[in-house]
């Protein structure tokens, strides 16, 4: 076949292509929605909900959510093959680096027989699989609609697809696990989303190239 | 430079985007020798019509992708991104491993227009696995240039089930193709 005919048959295709963003819009308010669904019946919320979502315990639920949604971001800019993404990677480093002061205030002051003595709970294995499980579906949903994006970067990519999914099910979970401090957050919350992006990158690593 | 009758990239893509078929055509009729002139500059090994090979495999990812540009964005860096990373992608499967830095897209020249028929080949083997139906159509409207109103007569199609079929077909070689070089 010629390439004028090629062109020719490309140029009669005018069924649109969705694009990574409206593919977004699609799925992950259902996923999320899901997954939410999941939590308040197969695990249920915290007993003082309304009084932690009022007090400083709600960094549980905002910190995770404002990763998922500087991820969101990324990955959208990511998916255009020409762009930078400079102010899409400068918030996830503001973010990150706001999380490293934390943590590394939170090991000042905090012994490590105390440390210990917060994670000694079941409740901690609960919180490392819990937040994957439900995380899962957000991710497959992220991963479908960055396949219609053009991502140079597809491990990167995948990542970003991690943090949203990792990021939405820490949030959910919150509304679950009565553990508000800050050494319990890192251990729990943080390991599991980071294990969810790490998923989010290997997957990316395969699904996202084009 | 053009003539002044001539559009924009970014207008053509952005008519394209609405469904004018002409104003796509004609765009990438253009981008066509664009393409062209990069892969030969750097993939001159594989002979013209390995050449030929992976710029129809960069148009159709063009148009496969073609949603990922952002209409308030200017088209040629968005469509030397998407070149770049094929041709490289496309030569290393054939065994050429190349470098293309960003800055020197622009600078290659397009391959003139001659009497080359820009025949391919690769493309011939897809068609052939691919489901009779889907090849026909795909004939139809690009060897034989029928729109896809009179390819739906000639098949006894409805012309929304040629559109479905076509953009499944195309769909299907970009797969075909990809799998067939790995």
């Amino acid at each position: 076949m010629k390439t004028d005919a090629l062109i020719a048959a490309l140029a009669a295709d005018t069924t649109p292509r969705p694009s990574p963003g409206a593919r977004m819009v699609r799925v992950l308010p259902l996923a999320v929605a899901l997954s939410l669904t999941a939590l308040l019946t197969g695990w249920h919320v915290r007993a003082d909900l309304a009084s932690a979502l009022g007090s400083v315990a709600v960094y549980k639920t905002a910190v995770p959510l404002a990763l998922a949604l500087s991820a969101l971001w990324l990955a959208r800019g990511l998916a255009r093959p020409e762009a930078r993404a400079g102010r899409e990677w400068a918030l996830i480093g503001v973010l990150m680096a706001g999380l490293a002061l934390a943590l590394a205030w939170g090991l000042a002051v905090t012994p490590v027989p105390r440390i210990a003595e917060i994670l000694d709970t079941p409740d901690y294995a609960n919180c490392l699989i819990s937040v994957p499980v439900l995380a899962a579906l957000p991710l497959a949903g992220a991963l479908w609609a960055l396949r219609a994006g053009a991502t140079l970067h597809p491990a990167t990519s995948g990542a970003a697809a991690g943090l949203i999914a990792g990021g939405a099910a820490a949030a959910i979970y919150s509304l679950h696990c009565p553990h508000d401090h800050l050494m319990y957050f890192f251990p729990a919350y943080g390991v599991a989303m980071a294990g969810v992006t790490l998923a989010g990158a290997l997957l990316g690593a395969r699904l996202l190239r084009w | 430079m053009r003539p002044s009758e001539s559009l924009s990239w970014e207008a053509l893509m952005h008519a394209a985007n609405r469904g004018d078929q002409r104003a796509y055509a004609r765009l990438l009729g253009e981008i066509a020798p664009v393409v062209r002139g990069i892969v030969r500059a750097r993939g001159g090994a594989l002979g013209a019509e390995g050449c030929e090979d992976v710029v129809q495999e960069v148009l159709l990812t063009i148009h496969l992708k073609r949603q990922t540009w952002r209409e308030d964005a200017p088209l040629r860096p968005w469509l030397y991104a998407v070149t770049r990373h094929k041709v490289i992608d496309a030569l290393r499967a054939r065994g050429t491993r190349v470098e293309i830095p960003v800055e020197e897209m622009a600078e290659i020249l397009p391959a003139a227009e001659g009497v080359d028929p820009f025949e391919a080949h690769d493309m011939e083997r897809v068609l052939g696995q691919l489901d009779p139906r889907a090849a026909q159509i795909l004939r139809a409207i690009g060897i034989d240039g029928d729109s896809t109103a009179e390819t739906g007569a000639k098949l006894g199609m409805t012309e929304g089930a040629v559109r479905v079929a076509l953009h499944r077909a195309l769909k299907a070689v970009a797969r075909l193709r990809e799998r067939m070089i790995e």
